[in-house]
């Protein structure tokens, strides 16, 4: 008989203390020639998985500039881990990895190689370097393809050495540029599983600077959108994605029929996209919604908890209309491969 | 009973030490100091490096044959490999300080350093004095080697003293040339991201300056303008570094014939003072370029 | 209305064969080009803007071959994959000199319409070198719509747009295509094609994998069950009771609710309504799981 012991007890995601991780203060930011990058923003990250929402170019990159003391503010402070951006800049870089948007690999190294000295430029020791950059490498799930040119790469390949240097440095919060950037939809998953798994069961605080609301609303826990330099909105996801109570119904056919019945035991549907909404009064209402369908004998193809989207702070549009389908033929043809 | 473990290879964090900035730089240097060889790299990129060292040692090789046959010194220690070296030197320059800066420019890797633990003026210093190091290693190594080739065929401890203090001065020298040189490569390439551009920048400035300085200087050696010619020659040997250095080499009491000559006192101080402007000049350059880099 | 037809249409570099026997006809409407980087998406755009000519096969837009034909660019309209666009020009110099270029009768108000389209008014004096990623993107997509083509090229259209830009290309591709419009652009956000438009071609290592509304195509997969999360009051005793239908394959229980994989389609629609009431079980969600365009894509790239 084997008996095997479990391995211990991952270490606690983030700390749970509510510290924050960023933390700014009125932050300004105004260039020479009058281009306010920041406006007053003042912002708290808390730990775990942060989603950064529409900042643009210049809004994204005088912030991280100013949070690793590269750039002093024209006005207001900024805080990471508990240090002044101003005074403790280098501290604050020993204790940030970044993961740049750009293309910033050279391609005559080899995986192994660039990212065990970058590994040694974050201070640690040789020896150290080495080992830890062969498991960040790991971690970010590069094998034998490491030891090969990094111009030889994937563009997944490229944005994994990237994340894998950042790591490398055995940061406490990890700063990631639009890290799906180029990403087909089978990298852009496996990349952001990667980085679900980061926040989950690293220990390590992240935050995902990204203009795709679908990833943003997959993996993150908190939110800080932003507009032309100043906060637009901050939560917690499930803040933001609460439910609407409204359900959302969908039958095979026979819509009208299903409105009227539901109309008839006293709900109030009205038509939406394919299918129905129907406001939730109390506890009963999925129940008479069940009894209706089954009575007449229709073929349930969806019934949905609607809740609010991330995507309603940029556009402040009706909920519950859900967009028109095109009025094209659903006709669909699968090629034998 | 036969068991069995499961061993976690979940993520741990780094617990031992950790460099400070120093240290940081320091290991950058080396780095570097490591690629101006080509050292890391592929075959092609030792070419130049070792091609470059190679003739530059070649007399000190010579020498050794020349000795051991029972012969005395074949080559002076202060101007040795004149004037080829300025071409050696030039072509080395213009090879290595792209590697060293321009390579990383066009990638865009800076910001990856910047996100780190050193201040943004650090990496220019750090890669000046791995270019520093490495002229010296080519410049002062094959003097070493003409220093041991000899020694061995000397005998008493006068000569070897005589032998030592000869070598002196030409390892000074080679500081001298080493650091006025990188610096001005270094800040030329670090104007440009791409190898083709840096380098025709470096080999163009070392080169014409110094066609045209030998072009001046002819002009001022022909026969019949004696004073003027002195005055002529002087002014030709402010536009190259290189006659710049020879100048300083004799004004310093070098007394080996050079590729100038002897600029005297005054102008040599004048010429000295140059070479600093120079050196502090591209210093500046270099270490603004990448000051505003970080902050950009 | 005009379409895109193409037919037997391969191309081959040396070697590499990037566009693989492809057939397909692309209407009016939006069209989502699909596949994983490297599937020859690119080479198709290039192929159908009159880039370059099939190796092998016909391609047509509007019923002649787009290929040194130059007065295609008066139907057709072009956003390439990056960012070239004049640094120096403004944006309003930049659209006009389009217009200029398509010889329009008046062409600064066909300016001024395409900059209106895509929002970009306020800016357009300003120089491009100004811009930012998105709002470059969108000045191109104005250069492109200028002379009101009847059909629309785009890779990778939202590339660097922030989500207010990009909800706002969204529409109005969405209303271009409603007004009749051939669009066609490639993307790597699923769920944005899927919003815009369920009409796809998804291509694979060259060959043209599947057309049509993604919907339909889900259920020609017929070798696949369907899989659904229900979230019911008693999500146990429900398992127990589907997994006694025929139409159900397989019941998991999962935290996030009964994942049910359904051989029958249909049949398991039809009966789960009934069954929770016999079982007096309350149905509170019924998800479809993989019938989303990520889903699908998956499992046609698979």
């Amino acid at each position: 008989m084997l008996t095997t012991t479990d391995p211990p007890p991952v270490a606690p995601g983030a700390a749970a203390t509510g510290d924050a991780v960023i933390e700014t203060t009125a932050l300004t930011k105004t260039y020479p020639g009058g281009v306010t990058a920041l406006n007053a923003l003042t912002v708290r990250v808390a730990p775990g998985i942060t989603g950064l929402i529409g900042a643009n170019g210049a809004g994204k990159s005088t912030l991280i500039k100013i949070l690793l003391g590269l750039l002093p503010p024209t006005k207001g402070r900024a805080r990471v881990l508990g240090l002044d951006c101003d005074r403790d800049a280098e501290q604050i870089r020993t204790l940030v990895g970044y993961m740049p948007e750009h293309d910033c690999l050279p391609p005559d190294v080899s995986a192994t190689e660039f990212v065990t000295h970058m590994a040694r430029m974050s201070g640690l020791p040789a020896v150290a370097a080495k080992t830890t950059a062969a498991e960040s490498l790991r971690h970010v799930g590069l094998h034998e393809e490491r030891y090969r040119a990094v111009g030889t790469y994937s563009t997944g390949m490229k944005q994994r050495v990237k994340l894998a240097q950042a790591l490398a440095g055995d940061p406490r919060v990890l700063f990631l540029d639009e890290p799906t950037n180029g990403l087909d939809p089978a990298g852009r998953t496996a990349m952001l599983e990667l980085i679900a798994r980061i926040g989950a069961e690293f220990g390590l605080s992240v935050v995902v600077a990204s203009h795709l609301l679908g990833e943003i609303e997959q993996i993150c826990d908190h939110l800080v959108a932003v507009e032309a330099g100043r906060l637009l909105r901050a939560g917690s996801l499930t803040s933001l994605t609460q439910s609407s109570q409204l359900l959302l119904i969908e039958v095979a056919d026979r819509t009208a029929d299903l409105a009227g019945e539901l109309g008839r035991r006293g709900l109030e549907p009205r038509p939406s996209g394919r299918g129905l909404l129907v406001p939730i009064t109390d506890e009963s209402t999925c129940d008479v919604i069940r009894d209706a369908v089954a009575d007449l004998g229709l073929a349930l193809a969806r019934m949905e908890q609607r809740r609010h989207r991330v995507e309603e702070l940029f556009r402040p549009a009706e909920l519950a209309a859900t967009p028109a389908m095109p009025a094209t033929a659903e006709t669909g043809v699968t090629h034998a491969s | 009973m036969p068991t069995g473990v499961i061993h976690d290879l979940g993520y741990q964090r780094y617990t031992g030490d950790r460099y400070g900035r120093a240290a940081i730089v320091r290991t950058l240097a080396g780095y570097s100091l490591r690629s101006a060889f080509g050292l890391g790299r592929g075959a092609r990129a030792k070419i130049v490096p070792a091609a470059v060292f190679a003739i530059m040692s070649l007399p000190a090789v010579i020498n050794a044959y020349v000795v051991a046959r029972g012969g005395s010194r074949a080559f002076p220690y202060d101007t040795y490999s004149y004037p080829v070296r300025v071409v050696l030197m030039t072509i080395f320059l213009a090879a290595q300080a792209p590697e060293l800066v321009s390579r990383d420019l066009r990638h865009r890797v800076l910001p990856l350093y910047f996100a780190r633990p050193l201040r943004p003026a650090d990496y220019p210093l750090a890669k000046l004095a791995a270019l520093i190091a490495a002229c010296l290693i080519v410049l002062d190594v094959p003097l070493l080697l003409l220093y041991v080739g000899t020694i061995v065929g000397v005998h008493g401890g006068a000569a070897v003293w005589a032998q030592t203090t000869a070598l002196l001065p030409g390892l000074a020298l080679g500081l001298l040339w080493s650091v006025v040189l990188a610096t001005i490569a270094l800040a030329i390439a670090s104007c440009s991201g791409r190898r083709a551009f840096a380098a025709g920048g470096v080999a163009g400035f070392f080169f014409l300056t110094w066609v045209l300085s030998e072009v001046l200087g002819t002009v001022a050696t022909s026969p019949g303008t004696a004073v003027v010619a002195s005055t002529a020659a002087r002014v030709a040997g402010l536009v190259s570094p290189f006659t710049l250095l020879d100048g300083v080499r004799q004004w310093l009491g070098g007394t080996s014939p050079g590729v100038v000559p002897d600029p005297g006192r005054l102008w040599g101080a004048g010429y000295a003072l140059l070479l600093l402007a120079l050196v502090t000049g591209s210093v500046t350059v270099l270490v603004s370029r990448y000051r505003k880099a970080g902050a950009s | 209305m005009t379409s895109i037809e193409l037919r037997g249409v391969s191309r081959w570099y040396g070697n590499v064969v990037a566009v693989n026997d492809v057939t397909m006809t692309i209407g009016p409407g939006v069209t989502g080009l699909l596949g994983p980087n490297g599937a020859g998406k690119s080479t198709l755009l290039h192929l159908m803007a009159g880039f370059g000519e099939p190796s092998r096969g016909e391609l047509t837009v509007g019923g002649a071959p787009a290929w040194r034909r130059p007065d295609v660019y008066t139907i057709l309209g072009l956003v390439t994959e990056g960012e070239s666009a004049y640094a120096f020009l403004t944006g309003a110099q930049f659209v006009l000199a389009s217009a200029r270029l398509h010889r329009l009768p008046d062409p600064e108000a066909a300016a001024r319409r395409a900059i209106g389209l895509v929002d970009m008014v306020g800016p357009m004096n300003r120089r491009i070198s100004t811009y930012s990623k998105g709002m470059r993107q969108r000045i191109r997509v104005a250069a492109a719509l200028v002379h009101e083509p009847e059909v629309l090229l785009l890779d990778e259209p939202f590339n660097g747009m922030d989500p207010r830009q990009r909800l706002h290309m969204m529409d109005l591709l969405g209303r271009l295509g409603t007004a009749g419009r051939t669009i066609v652009f490639s993307s790597h956000i699923l769920e944005e094609v899927a919003e815009v438009s369920g009409t796809i071609q998804v291509m694979v290592a060259g060959r043209l994998a599947a057309s049509g509304d993604f919907r339909a195509i889900r259920r020609l997969m017929t070798s696949r069950p369907h899989v659904f999360v229900v979230r019911s009051g008693d999500d146990r005793r429900l398992g127990a009771a589907l997994i006694g239908r025929p139409a159900v394959r397989g019941v998991e229980l999962t935290p996030d609710g009964l994942r049910v994989q359904a051989s029958d389609y249909g049949a398991f629609s039809t009966d789960i309504a009934r069954l929770a009431r016999a079982e007096g079980i309350r149905l509170r969600e019924l998800l479809p799981a993989d019938e989303s365009l990520d889903s699908v894509f998956a499992y046609l790239v698979a």
